[in-house]
């Protein structure tokens, strides 16, 4: 089955998210910050769609998804930013950087269930 | 200033002659006027940490010995706190002793309350918030608030004005706020247990080991709130020029007392979320310390409803 890679650093986020998706029959893992999504990005093959935060410590959401496009050479990955922020010129810069959609938190899941059911197609 | 600001002083003057004037004056000028009997002061001054000032009388403690006993411990145990004497006939400090004058700020006569008008202006509303950001300020935290608290009603007292330093409850979130017209802290202060109660992790034999869930809890509230703010007042701009200085924080814990190296003022909320059903209340202080930088004259709301600007919540699509 397609897995849902969640990026947080805020457990509360990380769990809520993940717990709705699993409540709708998805499969998910987590990651801490930026530098462990690409971690697990690099050791699971199975992840079809990431939902990450944009900051984060060690390593910022944007800058995971530029080197999962330019490091790991990984374009097929879909990624939607789930933030507080919602700044042009990092969407801008992640509309560069391939990312298919943003949510300004907070997340509600029964909002954008269909949209990230379709990007797993 | 912002219309709706107020702020809470102590008054320890006895005086029947001049209680209607102080009374008057603090209604006309924003003050919420708190009595306290004497034997309960020092009680008060450790579990009050909202106070903007206390308003003290040259004749208060009954004896010129009693007087200056308790000035100086009001001082020396909250010296962040302006006290204001009221004197029967002069409006300066220079006749008192000089072992009480260094605990008042400045001195006022009941006949002339434009002296006091003038230092609550110094010491308290001594710095400009725009009504727009009072206002939107609470109405982002009550949205913040709603969606991570669904099962609970908020509510929150009018906004005020504290020179208080000292921390309430057990745990505290600091985030830095930087833009061209601003630079400082947000500070949202809370207890634990109400919390976990909420959460439904509280274990009354077991204090410790759910405590990361409200740090968690309290980061993510905090994180939301400044998104937000960054959102509606911020945007684009770049910080200030001298976004390189900095100030040390120093917290005590012993004492629950948390300074930021400035005298100013901070801009304060208080929240209540209550649990209809059981009847729980989480309480949940919100401090702004513009320590660094105050302009409210480059302060704007941002017009977000011009172009793609879609509710939080939402998927925003990229082609």
């Amino acid at each position: 089955m397609a897995q849902i890679l969640v990026v947080d650093d805020s457990s509360t986020v990380r769990d809520a998210v993940a717990e709705f998706l699993r409540k709708n029959n998805l499969d998910v893992v987590v990651a801490v910050d930026g530098k462990d999504g690409l971690s697990k990005l690099k050791n699971d093959s199975g992840i079809k769609l990431i939902v990450s935060d944009v900051n984060m410590p060690n390593m910022d959401g944007l800058t995971m998804v530029e080197k999962i496009r330019g490091e790991l050479g990984n374009t097929s990955v879909n990624v939607i930013m789930l933030t507080t922020e919602s700044s042009p010129s990092l969407k801008e810069r992640g509309k560069a950087a391939g990312i298919k959609g943003w949510i300004v938190k907070p997340f509600k899941g029964d909002v954008v269930l269909e949209s990230i059911k379709k990007l797993l197609v | 200033m912002a219309e709706n600001l107020v702020s809470k002083v102590l008054v320890l003057d006895d005086s029947l002659e001049h209680a209607h004037a102080i009374k008057e004056f603090c209604d006309n000028n924003n003050l919420i006027a708190l009595k306290v009997r004497k034997n309960r002061l020092m009680f008060v001054l450790q579990s009050n940490i909202d106070l903007g000032a206390i308003l003290y009388s040259e004749n208060y403690g009954g004896s010129i010995k009693e007087n200056t006993e308790i000035a100086l411990k009001i001082h020396a145990f909250r010296p962040e706190l302006p006290i204001i004497v009221r004197r029967d006939k002069e409006v300066t400090l220079d006749s008192l002793p000089d072992i009480i004058r260094p605990a008042f700020c400045a001195a006022y006569i009941a006949d002339d309350m434009s002296t006091l008008r003038k230092v609550i202006d110094e010491y308290i509303f001594s710095l400009v918030y725009p009504n727009a950001l009072v206002r939107g300020i609470s109405e982002i935290t009550e949205a913040v608030l709603s969606s991570q608290f669904k099962q609970l009603t908020i509510a929150w007292d009018t906004p005020y004005i504290v020179r208080d330093r000292v921390v309430f409850g057990e745990v505290l979130s600091l985030i830095p706020m930087e833009s061209n017209w601003c630079r400082g802290y947000m500070m949202l202060q809370t207890e634990e247990e109400p919390i976990l109660e909420v959460l439904g992790l509280y274990n009354e034999q077991d204090h410790d080991t759910n405590f990361r869930a409200v740090n968690s809890l309290l980061g993510e509230i905090t994180n939301q709130i400044w998104g937000a703010f960054k959102n509606r007042y911020i945007g684009d701009t770049s910080p200030s020029s001298n976004a390189q200085i900095q100030v040390p924080l120093v917290v005590s814990h012993k004492h629950k007392y948390i300074s930021f190296g400035t005298e100013n003022p901070h801009l304060c909320f208080l929240y209540k979320l209550v649990d209809g059903s059981t009847g729980r209340t989480v309480t949940l202080y919100q401090r702004f310390i513009f320590n660094l930088n105050w302009s409210p004259e480059n302060f704007k709301e941002l017009g977000h409803a011009a172009e793609g600007f879609v509710d939080s919540g939402e998927l925003e699509f990229f082609k």
